[in-house]
């Protein structure tokens, strides 16, 4: 055998692994491309239901339902004539929507920050509570955000009242929702007794 | 051995000239993120994503009167105050309408005046689905930039991946210099919006 004939088989093997290792390197691509897309929108994706309400959870009226590590329970919808002083448009009615709450875990500024109650109704609009005046103030009440940094201790029950603005329209359908920073994007839905 | 190298440089100076041609020819990212217009002109209504909009008039004047505090106040400018009267309406959820300019035949920029800081229906505006309420938005405009004027109204000042109002401001009374017509000497913002 020659010396020539020796290189030239050695450069043949050094071809063959390195096509072996060209073929698995385009095959792990395969896998590595989608891994690096997977990575990348985890934490995006992770921000995202942390900060939405998607996923309703709906609670038979008049139950009780344990939500942020406290168990709530809608009270009451209520209406009312007198404004007081604020003039609403003519096709609009204000709704209060009160709920009784008994603390289980009092973490409640970890577990309830970013509270938000709304009002949705059949065809999908939602309103947030009003800013306008129509709550008197009232030591018995609070709202959903002042309620997180009350204190409360376990066992405490807090009554917690929202006023909303709504037109006369969407009163037939709209159900109040829950949406507490621990607990999304799951949220609550609180289901009206069908009359 | 020579043609297989130049070969090579061909495909190198080939993907240059690709490459080079798709980064001048490509919108920029910031392009590919900004508003998204919904165009219409005075007293239609513009639908944007959250919220629609219909500007119903644009009134001139040269003084300001507004009562702060108790206080009553004239506030003059050196071009012209323009008061463009709105009605506003919320989509499917309740939501706050805080950014509009207007924005000149020139595309200079105004943005809504800071200087009525408790005046009431200025933005932000929080309107409610079903709800239609009325506002007003403010500017201070050199007499030049009325003429082709074109309101942006948006939720917020900085956005990405959202819509824009823009109103084309099609129904203004001007001279034939390009001025307004009529020019109130003051207008009075504790008038209730009509």
């Amino acid at each position: 055998m020659s010396a020539g004939a020796a290189v030239s088989t050695g450069a043949a093997e050094i071809g063959q692994s390195e096509r072996r290792w060209r073929r698995r390197s385009l095959w792990a691509l395969l896998i590595l491309l989608p891994a690096t897309l997977a990575l990348g929108s985890y934490t995006p994706v992770k921000w995202l239901f942390a900060a939405k309400d998607l996923f309703p959870r709906d609670v038979e009226p008049g139950s009780t339902v344990r939500f942020g590590g406290s168990d709530w329970k809608l009270e009451a919808m209520l209406t009312t004539k007198d404004t007081g002083s604020v003039k609403l448009p003519e096709n609009a009615v204000p709704v209060f929507v009160d709920f009784s709450v008994t603390i289980g875990d009092p973490d409640l500024q970890k577990l309830w920050t970013g509270c938000r109650i709304t009002l949705a109704d059949a065809a999908g609009r939602s309103w947030l509570p009003t800013s306008l005046p129509i709550l008197r103030y009232s030591d018995d009440w609070s709202d959903c955000n002042s309620a997180t940094f009350s204190g409360a201790a376990a066992g405490a029950t807090l009554k917690i009242r929202e006023a909303f603005v709504v037109p006369k329209d969407a009163i037939p359908t709209i159900e109040p929702t829950l949406g507490l920073g621990s607990e999304r994007p799951y949220y609550l839905r609180f289901l009206r007794a069908k009359d | 051995m020579i043609g297989h190298r130049l070969a090579n440089l061909a495909i190198l100076g080939l993907a240059a000239a690709i490459c080079y041609g798709m980064q001048t020819s490509k919108p920029h990212y910031a392009d590919l993120t900004g508003p998204i217009p919904v165009r219409g002109g005075m007293g239609d209504d513009v639908k944007a994503r959250l919220f629609q909009l219909r500007v119903d008039k644009v009134e001139f004047a040269k003084i300001l009167a507004v009562s702060e505090f108790g206080k009553d106040r004239t506030l003059t400018t050196g071009g012209l105050w323009a008061i463009v009267t709105v009605e506003l309406a919320a989509t499917n959820s309740t939501t706050t309408i805080s950014e509009a300019t207007w924005q000149g035949p020139t595309g200079l920029g105004y943005r809504e005046t800071e200087r009525l800081a408790m005046v009431s229906g200025l933005p932000p505006f929080t309107v409610e689905p079903g709800l239609p309420a009325r506002g007003r938005f403010v500017f201070e405009v050199p007499p030049s930039e009325i003429s082709g004027a074109t309101l942006l109204v948006s939720n917020e000042r900085a956005f990405a991946l959202d819509s824009q109002a823009r109103i084309t401001l099609d129904g203004l009374r001007l001279k034939p210099d390009g001025t307004p017509e009529m020019v109130a000497d003051i207008y009075d913002m504790d008038e209730p919006i009509q």
